[in-house]
């Protein structure tokens, strides 16, 4: 029975993203700040330290925990006391589990003696949608388990942090690669963690069936290029982590937008011409940046592929209309 | 000092001549056998620079890039190729200075120890690079007389191998630097050094940096740098006349 | 013989205290001033390359169509405003070149020479202790990251590591997949660059290019380049200025105005070898 239910949840998840398959070992790298990025593990985790505890922003897929887990204790001894989600996806969010009994919440009350949690490890932080997609009412299944699920959401906006010694903005991106998306500013550090509405490995993977939106998904990268500022000679400064791929800037991410909003632009000429799915299709709307992103997936139409990209941007504008 | 001391003295002294004539005794390596890097082979030209002034004949009076002073610019506007034509001067774009910028491919041999043979396929132009204290030949033509020798290259800290190979050119007939009548005078020097670059996915490039003076059509010396890609054999090997437009 | 070894013992032995010096290393001192010649390319390299002219660029399908849907206002975006000249590129436009050595101060070795670049204001690096280069997730910058080794007299640079750049700033893009193999070759007073840019992604072939530098005396006068971007038109937020598949109202003036092939003037590799001169022939080009 336990068996049956790992497949149905396992199945209720949407499928691997491109770009995170997993090498087998964690790398780790300083960005900036306090603010380190850990590769290997499916989707990127972004791990802040310092003196109050650990910090980490999305948690990897769940076979590789134990060297997530691993590689955050070489960072730091310090107990971790918050995750954070970017949004739901199991790359993203398959060791919350693992990851949230590795820390601990200091809870205050009025008492004396241990102020540690009682077994409720670290606080896991997202946008609402996040926990809803991943709970169920009682009785039926639930998409992920429950030690994954977010212990503490926040609705429209954003919601704020103080940790380590630097503000930390978790801030809501409505409709976009899905309808959870959080992007997580270090402001001190100056690092921006994206989640996977920027990536470096494929074109953007707009999960329709998730609430995600090419609207969206372009107001959200618009967001990101305002809120990053680029360093001295247009370069550096505010650094970016993707949801896959490497460190970037501004002017990284600056390619990246252009070109979804390129695409995006070509596909709504043509639906005004009136053009079907398998004339867009056929049209090569990609052609220039199919080398450069179109995901290298054995399913020829899986997310982060061309095709995969235009049918959503296709369909997300046909939806509009 | 007692006589054996001086003749001890007079041995000791007379050493390292002794070395130095061993050395000579096989005689010093000719220039193909000391080459520093091979230059022979066939090679093809790669134009990703200057090509409206390259691949097809610039218009008459499009002279730029090139430093022409006031006489040049007025020679340069004069230019008839009819007038080349019929006194069969088809080849006056196809000198020693402006050879290399031809599209076109080289054959480089060795014609003796002492000589490197370069043919052209564009204008079928040889050149011979003689090397040695003097070159010989009365010169006047097309291609002048070219004195080479393998580089010690400035500021260096020792004798380098790989270097490349330095020519200096004179005696050329009067001809153009680009086919649409830029011109040179029998006064020009072309100085040129070529070097070879191996590159990890195989490719072989022939870098040649040309420097010409003249005084009497350029304000300052005119200088480019010219690449071939080394070809495994005479493919495309095309013999083709020269051409006065 | 004791004459003779008297005779060796009587010379006084090599100093032991300060003196004496380092091995010989390889390769030629590039140290000083450079400045760019420009008798090729002028008008490319200076004012700049026309809209369509993608003569002798060994470029992709999927690169002339970014081309071909670039449109020259999206410079005017203020994001872009500031982009700094990508490695491979960089060389081709004016600028000063200053070239010096970084030693370790122990033993004198050489641990990097270092380019500063006064067009954009640009610090490069290239390291020559045999580091190895940083993993494929580090970011990547306008100069890349670059390992030189010293080939006779010839300094080759390898670089990775680089952001998406130009090829030629009329809409042709290298992606960030790109590398970078240079050659530094000095003869006398002159300076030969040769860069060979490889991008599969967007070109069939290797780019070369080389260019020519003069040892200059500049007594320490760079230019300065500051770049602060501003909003000069306004516009939608999130407007990226291009030209639709088919649309670019350009692609026959070039091609038109210098009388040579459209086709040719959209590129390609074979653009760039002898024979193509038979196929311009054909159509009357001159």
């Amino acid at each position: 029975m336990r068996g049956l239910a790992a497949v149905l949840i396992l199945a209720a998840l949407p499928a691997v993203a491109p770009g995170q398959q997993t090498s087998g070992e964690i790398q780790t790298l300083k960005v900036q700040g306090n603010v380190y990025l850990l590769t290997g593990a499916g989707g990127n985790i972004a791990v802040q330290t310092g003196e109050a505890g650990v910090l980490v922003v999305d948690t990897g897929l769940a076979p590789m925990t134990d060297k997530v887990v691993a590689a955050i204790r070489k960072l730091s001894d310090k107990p971790i006391q918050y995750v954070i989600n970017t949004h739901v996806h199991p790359d993203h969010t398959g060791g919350n589990d693992a990851v949230r009994k590795a820390g601990l919440t200091y809870v205050g009350a009025n008492v004396t003696g241990n102020l540690t949690d009682a077994g409720v490890g670290a606080q896991i932080y997202a946008q609402d949608n996040v926990l809803k997609r991943m709970s169920a009412p009682t009785g039926v299944q639930a998409a992920a388990p429950f030690g994954s699920w977010p212990t503490e959401t926040y609705l429209s906006g954003r919601k704020q942090l103080f940790f380590n010694g630097e503000p930390v903005e978790i801030i809501h991106q409505p409709a976009a690669h899905t309808d959870g998306d959080s992007l997580v500013f270090f402001r001190r550090s100056d690092v921006v963690v994206t989640g996977d509405i920027f990536v470096t490995t494929s074109f953007p993977f707009i999960d329709l069936e998730r609430g995600g939106s090419i609207q969206g998904e372009i107001n959200a990268l618009n967001n990101l290029l305002e809120l990053a500022i680029p360093g001295y000679q247009d370069e550096g400064g505010t650094y970016i982590i993707p949801g896959h791929g490497r460190i970037c800037d501004q002017p990284d991410l600056l390619e990246y937008r252009d070109m979804v909003t390129i695409i995006r632009d070509r596909i709504q000429a043509a639906i005004q011409k009136g053009m079907t799915l398998p004339q867009v299709k056929a049209a090569g709307f990609t052609k220039d940046y199919d080398g450069r992103f179109s995901a290298k997936t054995a399913a020829p139409s899986g997310p982060g592929t061309a095709d995969n990209f235009v049918e959503a941007v296709y369909k997300s504008l046909a939806a509009k209309r | 000092m007692r006589p054996i001391q001086m003749l001890a003295w007079v041995f000791v002294l007379m050493l390292p001549a002794a070395a130095l004539a061993q050395a000579g005794r096989g005689g010093a390596a000719t220039p193909k056998a000391s080459a520093t890097i091979d230059l022979t082979g066939y090679w093809v030209s790669v134009v990703t620079e200057d090509w409206l002034y390259r691949m097809v004949t610039p218009a008459k009076g499009d002279y730029s890039s090139v430093p022409l002073n006031a006489e040049g610019r007025k020679m340069a506007d004069a230019w008839d190729p009819a007038k080349d034509e019929a006194a069969g001067n088809q080849c006056k774009a196809y000198g020693a200075p402006a050879l290399m910028r031809i599209p076109g491919r080289l054959h480089i041999t060795w014609q003796d120890d002492n000589t490197l043979e370069v043919e052209t396929d564009a204008g079928t132009q040889t050149r011979l690079l003689h090397f040695g204290a003097t070159a010989s030949g009365a010169g006047g033509d097309w291609q002048g007389v070219s004195a080479a020798a393998w580089e010690v290259a400035a500021g260096a800290r020792a004798p380098i191998p790989g270097a490349g190979l330095k020519i200096t050119t004179t005696r050329i007939k009067p001809g153009y630097l680009r086919k649409n009548g830029v011109p040179y005078s029998a006064n020009v020097v072309l100085t040129e050094y070529w070097d070879r670059v191996n590159e990890p996915n195989g490719d072989t490039w022939l870098i040649v940096k040309t420097i010409v003076e003249d005084p009497a059509y350029l304000n300052v010396p005119f200088i480019t740098s010219t690449h071939f890609k080394k070809q495994a054999d005479a493919a495309g090997w095309n013999p083709t006349p020269c051409t006065a437009r | 013989m004791p004459v003779i070894l008297l005779g060796l013992l009587s010379c006084p032995a090599f100093a032991q205290g300060p003196g004496g010096y380092n091995p010989v290393a390889p390769g030629v001192d590039l140290a000083g001033n450079w400045g760019p010649l420009f008798h090729e390319d002028q008008h490319e390299r200076g004012p700049g390359p026309e809209l369509v002219n993608y003569l002798g660029i060994p470029i992709t399908e999927g690169a002339r169509l970014y081309g071909l849907s670039w449109d020259a206002s999206r410079f005017t975006i203020p994001e872009h405003q500031c982009e700094v000249h990508i490695v491979g590129y960089i060389y081709r436009g004016p600028y000063n070149l200053r070239i010096w050595e970084e030693r370790d101060p122990v033993s004198q070795k050489l641990i990097a020479i270092k380019q500063y670049i006064d067009n954009y204001q640009q610090t490069r690096t290239i390291w020559m202790d045999d580091r190895a280069h940083p993993s494929e997730a580090a970011p990547h910058t306008w100069m890349g990251f670059s390992t030189g080794k010293w080939e006779g007299n010839i300094l080759t640079v390898y670089t990775t590591h680089m952001k998406a750049g130009w090829i030629r700033r009329n809409g042709l893009r290298h992606t960030d997949q790109a590398t970078l193999m240079e050659h530094f070759i000095r003869h006398g007073d002159h300076l030969t660059h040769t860069s060979i840019l490889t991008d599969p992604i967007t070109l069939t072939e290797p780019l070369i290019k080389t260019q020519d530098l003069v040892l200059r005396l500049q007594n320490g006068q760079t230019w300065l380049y500051p770049c602060e971007p501003v909003v000069e038109i306004e516009r939608p937020r999130g407007t990226v200025p291009h030209y639709l598949p088919g649309q670019n109202p350009f692609v026959h003036e070039f091609a038109d105005t210098f009388k040579i092939p459209a086709e040719a003037a959209l590129g390609g590799a074979e653009t760039m070898y002898p024979e193509y001169q038979l196929k311009l022939k054909k159509t009357g080009a001159k």
